[in-house]
């Protein structure tokens, strides 16, 4: 499987994620274009896409919700796609609908097909201020603190059973 | 974007409410116990019955903790599920990510397999099956060199 490489920046509040996919740029681009593609695999595994409305072209709206493994329901999120280029870019901004105060962050997605047929997916993140970097990225709160509030949830729950 | 999804709000008190050493010994104990008295805490951790009931509330506010309604006592007991909560969401951003770009891989395979095995009769390029039974009479094979 190959690895996904990653640069994060709180200070100028980015984070990039770089991978070469084994097919071609309009494949990939395809499985983000429809909401039947995307309920397959934009869900993370326990929390599946189960609301996925999306009018995809430039100007065009998302709006996307989540459930999770207990069947609660994740609040909607989406935005609007900034700019569709088939087989080649998607921007999109994305926050939570349901509270008008919430930053947003733009997501830059570019497919860059390679001699060789596979393509490179890259997704730059920008979010709308350091804070709102620091937490989505993580790293204000140190490794330290999030790998130990980690084990003292996992304890926790551990009791629990 | 990411999840589990926890408001800011609740993840600013979960986190304000792990911030305190007492209140982080209050839920250790209590998840222990399964459940604590105040009198329990306050002989615990040498403090006032007016400073413990202030932490409680803290956790209680912040969906920690939940107390018995009924009962003099109104014991407390732990509820780990905020907790899981803001811990999954700290870092989960890149985790997400990667995770999303994981299964995008897979689901991309798979659709290029049912995809060339729907298209048939041309030979996929790339993926070429050698089998190990022997073919009788390949006549349209390229590869003729595989044949012995």
């Amino acid at each position: 499987m190959t690895a996904t490489e990653i640069t994060t920046s709180i200070k100028d509040r980015t984070a990039t994620l770089k991978r070469v996919f084994d097919a071609p740029a309009a494949l990939l681009f395809e499985v983000h274009s429809t909401p039947e593609h995307m309920k397959q695999w934009w869900g993370p595994q326990q929390w599946p896409l189960t609301t996925c409305e999306m009018e995809f072209r430039t100007g065009g709206a998302f709006r996307f919700a989540m459930t999770g493994p207990g069947g609660e329901k994740g609040p909607p999120f989406g935005g609007r796609y900034l700019e569709v280029t088939p087989n080649t870019k998607i921007v999109y901004d994305n926050g939570f609908l349901d509270d008008p105060k919430q930053e947003t962050m733009v997501v830059t997605l570019t497919f860059d097909e390679r001699a060789d047929g596979t393509t490179v997916l890259t997704s730059h993140t920008v979010f709308a201020s350091v804070s709102m970097a620091e937490e989505h990225i993580g790293q204000g709160f140190a490794d330290g603190t999030a790998s130990s509030l980690d084990n003292l949830a996992k304890y926790l729950a551990d009791r629990r059973r | 974007m990411s999840a589990p999804h926890v408001h800011s709000t609740e993840l600013d008190l979960v986190f304000g409410a792990l911030a305190d050493a007492t209140r982080r010994g209050i839920l250790a104990h209590v998840a222990r116990h399964d459940t604590a008295s105040v009198n329990d805490l306050v002989a615990l951790f040498d403090l006032s019955q007016p400073a413990i009931s202030k932490h409680l509330k803290v956790l209680e506010h912040a969906g920690l903790v939940h107390r018995d309604r009924d009962g003099q006592l109104r014991p407390v007991r732990l509820n780990a599920a905020p907790m899981q909560a803001a811990a999954s969401w700290l870092g989960q951003y890149e985790h997400h990510w990667v995770q999303r770009l994981d299964a995008l891989a897979v689901y991309v395979a798979k659709l290029q397999r049912e995809r060339a095995t729907t298209t048939t009769t041309k030979p996929t390029p790339k993926k070429q099956k050698t089998t190990k039974t022997k073919k009788k009479k390949t006549t349209n094979r390229k590869d003729a060199h595989d044949r012995h």
